[in-house]
């Protein structure tokens, strides 16, 4: 699959980081309009260039704390049509709560380690630029994990929690086939099933179907 | 160059205006009481002389050596005031007996008649009064006025009732000196215990200011161990926050350029999959995992030195806390002020703790973490409905926590009765 080239924002401190993705990217056919190093020039650059999408490291200069997340959120609100990737050496549940409060279109949370699986994460930054959410699999695990609805996800069977995990993560019913190498109607009866143990609303629409499955298991 | 040096400075007179060194004598004669009281036996002495009879010699030195004996018992009045008293109404006595009035016919011992050196006698029932005890001058007063009545009752029907003798001025004086020479004796005896008391309350007041200070230096000593102990420990939480960036700025970020690296090559060369770069697909394949496998240890390792999530403050890094926890979690922080990096990074390793032996050991179905700050205190409980039981084992978790939370004097209290529920309250000095 070759994806239609994206224009991209980085915002990384680490050069070799930032040099390695800029790199990467633009072999892959992506446009790297800016590729800086603190909070500022991200915003800088974002107002300036307006991309189909800024990828934001969440520790930059000066504090080295959460500036990433700050300026993310500074550029949903200013720039609402500007997709934000997040990601971050470790995950932390309270940070991606942050982010994707509100509409989690064009929003993503990734761990660091992700950039390794390079066509995984590309697909990532595709999805995010294109209107879509991608929750990383750790907080995915997390929320799985701590959820207060134990009991009803106890009725779920193995498989459609599986499926319930990748639909946190924002996948597609195809991607989530390609990855459980089902066929995309199986995951349609799979959906359909979680949703009606779960009491949910149906919903075709990606995003509101990430919405409902994470606000589930944050409930 | 040789000066020479100029005189010293007249030293100031004590005693002002006083043409004599008052103030400077009268301290002399305090710390000299003999001196004092044997003046006092030549003035006893010599008022006796004009009543010395005028012949013959005999009688006259009879009179001078009773004189001189009754003087001289106030000479040691202060060291032995009851030795003293007893010789001067002994010779007293012998005054009554044979020189007041004939007995038997033989007219009185001339040197023997009473005279005015037995004020010695009112002197040392003075003294008696004003150093001893009440019974012992008790008694000496009741012993003078018997004397004094003695005396006047022998004198009186030898001599005529309107007579007007020496002889019965001495009576009198006697007895009525004696009364006032013990009140005012008794009264000095008072006095001195009274500023005696006054003494001993100023000293222990003394005592007492020194203690306080005492004290105070403790509490200012006990005060700055303890800034300089918060200092160690907020020097440590730094320390290890400054390794964790390093991890994270360097060896991280270099290991995670480096897999992507590697994802791309792997990728690149799946891509051409023909034979001979099918081996060096495997090649790279296993160092890609292996970078990505060094990644996630490396998380772990930085997370446990500094909790990256910590910089966020308590609430957050609790929050995520109770987020990954298996046992589902009930959080509620209301934190006004935020702590010291220290003191939030041991709440939060004892969360994390407590949290993991929750879901280890309690059985619980869910449980509760408060956090809230009062009064400069940090105050957090982690409670679950457990089995309980939950206690300090020499080496166990708890006995780590408790270790923790006692380097910066914080507490751990653990309620846990059999059958649960299980309280877990730590509280921590917000600033230590």
């Amino acid at each position: 699959m070759t994806p239609s080239p994206l224009r991209i924002v980085i915002a990384e401190d680490a050069a070799i980081m930032r040099d390695g993705l800029t790199q990467t990217l633009t072999r892959r056919g992506h446009d790297v309009v800016a590729a800086v190093a603190d909070a500022q020039a991200l915003r800088d650059a974002v107002a300036a260039h307006l991309p189909d999408v800024a990828i934001i490291d969440v520790r930059m200069p000066p504090t080295h704390t959460d500036e990433g997340l700050r300026a993310a959120l500074a550029i949903r609100r200013d720039h609402p049509q500007v997709g934000v990737l997040v990601f971050s050496q470790y995950i932390e549940t309270s940070s991606a709560a942050e982010l994707f409060a509100g509409s989690p279109a064009g929003v993503g949370y990734l761990l660091k380690d992700r950039v390794a699986d390079v066509s995984d994460f590309l697909e990532a930054i595709g999805r995010v630029a294109h209107g879509g959410t991608v929750l990383d699999p750790e907080v995915v695990r997390h929320l799985l994990g701590a959820s207060r609805r134990a009991d009803s996800l106890a009725a779920l069977t193995p498989r459609e929690r599986e499926v319930l995990s990748l639909m946190a993560q924002g996948r597609s019913n195809v991607a989530i086939a390609e990855a459980l190498v089902i066929s995309p109607g199986v995951v349609e009866k799979h959906v359909a099933s979680i949703f009606a143990k779960l009491g949910l609303a149906p919903s075709d629409n990606d995003n509101r179907r990430v919405i409902a499955a994470v606000k589930y298991l944050e409930s | 160059m040789l000066t020479r040096p100029a005189p010293p400075p007249a030293a100031a007179t004590p005693g002002g205006t006083y043409p004599w060194p008052v103030p400077k004598m009268y301290p002399w004669l305090r710390t000299h009481p003999t001196v004092v009281d044997s003046a006092l036996a030549v003035v006893l002495f010599l008022v006796s002389i004009p009543q010395w009879p005028g012949s013959p010699r005999v009688a006259v030195a009879g009179a001078a050596a009773v004189s001189a004996a009754l003087a001289a018992t106030v000479v040691p009045r202060r060291r032995y005031p009851e030795a003293a008293f007893a010789v001067a109404i002994a010779l007293g006595a012998l005054q009554v007996a044979f020189g007041v009035q004939p007995s038997n016919g033989v007219p009185p011992v001339r040197a023997l008649e009473p005279s005015n050196t037995d004020l010695a006698i009112v002197v040392l029932l003075y003294t008696l009064a004003a150093y001893r005890p009440r019974r012992i001058s008790l008694t000496g007063l009741a012993v003078a006025l018997a004397g004094a009545a003695l005396t006047i009752g022998r004198w009186a029907p030898a001599h005529g009732a309107n007579s007007r003798a020496p002889l019965l001025g001495a009576a009198v004086a006697l007895g009525g000196s004696a009364l006032l020479a013990w009140v005012l004796g008794d009264h000095i005896a008072y006095r001195r215990a009274y500023f005696a008391s006054l003494e001993d309350r100023a000293e222990r007041a003394e005592a007492e200011r020194d203690a306080q200070a005492q004290i105070a230096a403790a509490a200012e000593r006990a005060r700055e161990l303890q800034e300089r102990r918060a200092r160690a420990v907020d020097e440590a939480a730094a320390r290890l926050r400054r390794i964790e960036r390093d991890l994270h700025d360097g060896a991280q970020v270099r290991l995670a350029a480096l897999a992507l690296a590697l994802g791309e090559i792997k990728e690149n060369l799946e891509a051409a999959a023909a034979d001979d770069h099918g081996r060096m697909a495997m090649l790279v394949g296993a160092a890609h995992e292996n970078a990505k496998e060094t990644l996630a240890e490396l998380r772990d390792l930085a997370r446990g030195i500094h909790p990256p999530v910590l910089d966020r403050g308590l609430g957050a890094a609790l929050s995520t806390l109770a987020e990954a926890s298996a046992t589902p979690v009930a959080l509620s922080v209301s934190i006004a002020e935020r702590p010291s990096p220290a003191i939030e990074s041991i709440a939060y390793f004892c969360a994390a703790e407590l949290l993991a032996n929750v879901t280890k050991h309690s059985g619980a179905s869910r449980a509760t973490v408060t956090a809230g700050d009062q009064g400069g205190r940090l105050l957090m409980t982690v409670t679950d409905d457990g089995a309980g039981g939950a206690s300090l084992a020499p080496g166990g978790g708890l006995a780590g926590l408790l270790e923790r939370v006692q380097t910066v004097d914080g507490r751990l209290d653990i309620d846990s009765p059999p059958g649960g529920p299980t309280i877990i309250t730590i509280e921590l000095p917000s600033h230590a």
